[in-house]
C-alpha cells in the first residue's frame, strides 16, 4: 500500500477552476457519457426496439381508449343534458363557465403545489453526494433536468387539458380546443417556473406561495378565450418570461433545497413506476410545519389513562391531529361536489354521482396518513399488550369520525337541495364509517407483484392479482358508498337502504378489524 | 474575535432539532496542522455537531467560522476549502470506482487527475476493483471509495464522521497515518471516532460531547471511548 502523497505531487487546483461553468458542463458530460456507455453495454438493439414497440403500442391503445371515452361522454353530455339531477332544478344556479374556470384554476394550483413539493430544481441522491460538493457553478449541473421536467409538465398539462376542453366547450371547433390546450400548457410552465423561483428562498414568508397562486388566476382565464390568438401569445410570452427569470438562477437554489426536492422526486418517481399509491401518499405527505403543530395535543396525551387500549386510542388521536392532512383538501372536495350538483345546465346524474364517488375516495384516502405510517412498522403495535385487532380498531377511530363528519356535511347539503330527504344524512354518516374501513384496507395494501403471470379469461389475459392489489381498499370505500349513491339516484331513501348501509358499514369494519392487516 | 490562523472556530455553538439542543454548547478552535477528535456515547450529538460545523444543518445558536468567515455551504469558496465524509452510501450506479474519483478530481481542478485517482486506488486497495460499479463492491470497499473521494481533493478543513466504520484494522492504521499526513501539510481535521487507537494515533485534541462539552487530551478522550 503506497501513500499517494508520497508518490504524487501535492494536490493543487488549476487557476480559475472555481465556479467555472465550463468545468461544470464537463462534469455533467463526463457523468452522462459514462452512464450511456454502461447502459449501452448492457442493452441490445433488439431489446431497445422491442421496448420502443411495446411502449408505442401501449401508448396508442391508451390514447384510442381515452379518445373514444371522451367522445362518448361528450355525445352523452350534449345529447342528454338530462333533466334527472341530484338536486332540484331551481338550485342549478352555478353557471357552467364558472365551474370550468374554477376547475382549471384548481388544476393550475395543483401543478404549482406539486411542482413545489417535487423541487422543481433538484439533485438526485447521487448528484447531491458527488456533484454538489464540487466548487463549481451549479447551474449547468441542475438546469438541464429542470428544463426537461418543466417542458414535460407543460406538454402533459396540454395533453390532459384537451379532453377537458372537448367536454366543457361543446361548441368550440378543433383548432380552438388545440389552442386552449397549448395555452393551458404554457400557463403550467409558468406555474412550474414560479415554483422554482420560490426555491431560491425556501424560508420565505407564507405570503409568497399565496402570491404565486394568486398570480395564476389570470392564467386560468386564458384557455377560455381560445377563440382569439392573443391569449395563446400572452401565455407563451408569460412562460418564456418566467423561464428566462428562473433558469439563470437555478444554480442559486440552496443545497438543502436541491437535496429535499431530489429525495421527494425520487420517492414519487419510484411510487408511480411501481403503481404504489400508499408510497405516493407518503412521498407527498405534508410534513408538520411548525413545532407547535408537532406538539399538538401534548396535554391531552399526557393525561392519565385507564388501560392499554385507551392509551393506544389516545396516541392515535394525537397522531391524527399532528400528521393528518390540512382541512383544505376535504373542504375542496366538498366544494367540487357542491359545484358539480349546482351547475347550470345540469350534468347527467350518473356523472354527478361519479364525481361524488371520486371525491369520497380521495377524501377517505387523505384520512389514512397515520394508518399508512404505522402499517410500515408492524412492530409498533407489538409494543402494547393488545391483540392486533384492537390496534386496528384504535387506528380506525379518527378516520371513522372524520369520514362520518365529511359524509354528514355532504349528504346534509344534498338533502337540503334535493328530493332525497333528511334520512340521507344518517345514511351518509354510516357510509363514512364504512369508507374509513376502506382506508384501513388500502393502507395495508400489498405492493403489486408484477412477476406473476396474467390469468387467462374469455376476454383475454388479465393481470388479476395485480389489479386486485391495486384496487384493495378502494373497492371497500366504493362499496360503502353504494347505498347513499343509490338513494341519490332514486331521489329518496328507501327504508331498506338504512339497514343495508348499516350492515355494509358494520360488516366492513368488522371484517377489516378481524381479518385486516397486511396479507402475507 | 477568531483565533489568529484558526481554520475552524465555534463559539457557544448550540446544535439540535426543532429548537431543542442535543448537547451542551461547543466552543472550540482548530488551527492548521491540528486534528480535533470528537467523541461521546451513542446519541450524544457528535454527528449533529459535525454536520453543523460542515454547514449541513443550521445551528440553534452561536457561531461557526471557517477561516474567520461564517459558514456558507453553498458558496464556491466554502466547497473548495471544506471536505466532509459522512456515511452517505450513495453513488452513481453506472459510474465505476475510478470514474467516481476522476469526477471529484476533475471537479476540483486537481492536476493529473488520472494519476491522483490511481494513487488513491492503490492506497485504499481498490486497484483490482477500479472498473467495477459501486453496487458490486463490498460495504467496506464502498467506505474506502468515499474516503478516497474525500482525500483526493485539496482541502484546508477535512471533516470525517466515524471513518473507521467498516474498515479492517490494517486500513484503519493506514488511514490514521493519512489523516496525520494531511494535517502535517497544513490542513485542519475534525474526526468523529469510536476507535481509541485511531484517536491516539491522529488527534492533537479531543472534544467530549455530552450534556457538557469539554476539551481533553487525546489520551483522556481514548479513556472516555473505552468507558474507563
Amino acid at each position: 500500500m503506497r501513500d499517494p502523497e508520497t508518490t504524487t505531487p501535492p494536490v493543487a487546483t488549476s487557476p480559475g477552476s472555481a465556479g467555472d461553468p465550463d468545468l461544470a458542463r464537463e462534469v455533467v458530460a463526463f457523468t452522462r457519457q459514462a452512464t450511456r456507455r454502461y447502459n449501452r453495454a448492457r442493452s441490445s438493439f433488439p431489446d431497445v426496439l422491442a421496448n420502443l414497440y411495446s411502449a408505442a403500442l401501449a401508448l396508442g391503445c391508451a390514447a384510442a381508449i381515452a379518445v373514444s371515452f371522451v367522445f362518448a361522454l361528450r355525445d352523452g353530455i350534449a345529447g342528454s343534458m338530462v333533466h334527472s339531477s341530484l338536486v332540484d332544478s331551481r338550485w342549478h344556479v352555478l353557471p357552467a363557465a364558472t365551474l370550468w374556470f374554477l376547475l382549471t384554476y384548481a388544476g393550475l394550483a395543483a401543478i404549482a403545489i406539486v411542482a413545489r413539493k417535487l423541487g422543481p430544481v433538484t439533485a438526485g441522491p447521487a448528484e447531491a453526494a458527488w456533484w454538489l460538493p464540487l466548487p463549481l457553478d451549479r447551474r449547468p449541473l441542475v438546469l438541464p433536468s429542470f428544463l426537461r421536467r418543466t417542458l414535460a409538465t407543460g406538454l402533459a398539462a396540454a395533453v390532459a387539458y384537451l379532453p377537458f376542453s372537448v367536454l366543457t366547450a361543446l361548441d368550440r371547433h378543433a383548432a380552438a380546443h388545440l389552442m386552449a390546450a397549448v395555452t393551458f400548457g404554457a400557463v403550467a410552465v409558468t406555474a412550474v417556473a414560479g415554483a422554482a423561483v420560490l426555491q431560491l428562498t425556501p424560508q420565505n414568508p407564507p405570503q409568497y406561495p399565496a402570491l404565486m397562486l394568486a398570480a395564476l388566476v389570470p392564467g386560468a382565464v386564458l384557455p377560455f378565450l381560445a377563440g382569439a390568438r392573443w391569449p395563446l401569445a400572452l401565455a407563451l410570452a408569460g412562460a418564456a418570461a418566467a423561464l428566462a427569470y428562473a433558469a439563470p438562477r437555478a444554480g442559486l437554489v440552496p443545497r438543502a433545497e436541491l437535496v429535499r426536492g431530489g429525495a421527494v422526486s425520487g420517492h414519487v418517481h419510484a411510487s408511480v413506476f411501481f403503481l404504489e399509491a400508499n408510497e405516493l401518499h407518503r412521498a407527498l405527505a405534508v410534513a408538520p410545519r411548525s413545532p407547535r403543530q408537532r406538539r399538538r395535543g401534548a396535554r391531552f396525551f399526557a393525561r392519565p389513562v385507564s388501560g392499554a387500549f385507551t392509551a393506544l386510542v389516545r396516541a392515535d388521536i394525537v397522531a391524527f391531529f399532528r400528521l393528518g392532512p390540512p382541512v383544505a383538501g376535504p373542504l375542496l372536495f366538498l366544494a367540487i361536489c357542491g359545484g358539480v350538483v349546482l351547475i347550470d345546465p345540469a350534468l347527467p346524474a350518473l356523472v354527478q354521482i361519479a364525481v361524488l364517488v371520486i371525491a369520497g375516495c380521495a377524501t377517505a384516502s387523505g384520512t389514512g396518513t397515520v394508518i399508512r405510517r404505522t402499517a410500515l412498522i408492524p412492530e409498533l403495535d407489538a409494543l402494547v399488550p393488545l391483540p392486533p385487532w384492537q390496534a386496528r380498531l384504535s387506528r380506525l377511530a379518527m378516520p371513522t369520525l372524520a369520514m362520518g363528519c365529511w359524509m354528514g356535511v355532504l349528504t346534509a347539503g344534498l338533502a337540503a337541495l334535493g328530493p332525497a330527504g333528511p334520512l340521507l344524512v344518517p345514511l351518509g354518516v354510516l357510509a363514512g364509517a364504512g369508507m374509513a374501513a376502506g382506508t384501513l384496507r388500502a393502507a395495508t395494501r400489498p405492493a403489486p407483484d408484477w412477476t406473476r403471470p396474467p390469468v387467462e379469461t374469455p376476454f383475454g389475459p388479465v393481470p388479476r392479482d395485480q389489479v386486485s392489489a391495486l384496487l384493495r381498499g378502494t373497492d371497500m370505500t366504493i362499496l360503502a358508498m353504494m347505498p347513499v349513491m343509490l338513494a341519490l339516484y332514486l331521489g329518496f331513501v328507501h327504508p331498506l337502504l338504512i339497514p343495508a348501509q348499516l350492515a355494509l358499514s358494520a360488516g366492513s369494519i368488522l371484517y377489516e378489524v378481524r381479518f385486516g392487516g397486511r396479507p402475507a | 474575535m477568531a483565533s489568529v490562523g484558526a481554520v475552524l472556530e465555534a463559539r457557544e455553538l448550540q446544535v439540535g432539532y426543532d429548537g431543542a439542543p442535543v448537547c451542551g454548547g461547543v466552543t472550540v478552535a482548530v488551527e492548521p496542522g491540528e486534528v480535533l477528535a470528537v467523541v461521546g456515547i451513542n446519541g450524544a450529538g457528535k454527528s449533529t455537531v459535525v454536520r453543523t460545523l460542515a454547514g449541513r444543518q443550521l445551528p440553534l445558536a452561536g457561531d461557526v467560522l471557517i477561516h474567520g468567515l461564517p459558514v456558507t455551504p453553498d458558496a464556491v469558496g466554502f466547497r473548495r476549502q471544506v471536505a466532509a465524509v459522512f456515511d452517505e452510501d450513495v453513488f452513481f450506479p453506472a459510474l465505476t470506482v475510478r470514474e467516481h474519483l476522476l469526477l471529484v478530481a476533475r471537479g476540483h481542478g486537481v492536476h493529473s487527475p488520472e494519476q491522483s485517482a490511481d494513487a488513491e486506488l492503490e492506497f485504499f486497495g481498490l486497484l483490482d476493483r477500479a472498473d467495477a460499479v459501486p453496487d458490486s463492491l463490498s460495504s467496506g470497499q464502498r467506505r474506502r471509495l468515499l474516503l478516497a473521494a474525500g482525500l483526493i481533493r485539496p482541502s484546508s478543513l477535512l471533516i470525517l464522521d466515524e471513518p473507521e466504520q467498516r474498515l479492517d484494522p490494517v486500513m484503519r492504521d493506514a488511514l490514521g497515518r493519512r489523516i496525520r499526513g494531511h494535517a502535517e501539510r497544513g490542513a485542519a481535521v475534525v474526526l468523529v471516532t469510536h476507535d481509541p487507537r485511531l484517536l491516539v494515533q491522529t488527534a492533537t485534541g479531543c472534544l467530549v460531547i455530552g450534556d457538557a462539552v469539554e476539551l481533553v487530551t487525546p489520551t483522556q478522550g481514548a479513556a472516555v471511548i473505552a468507558g474507563s
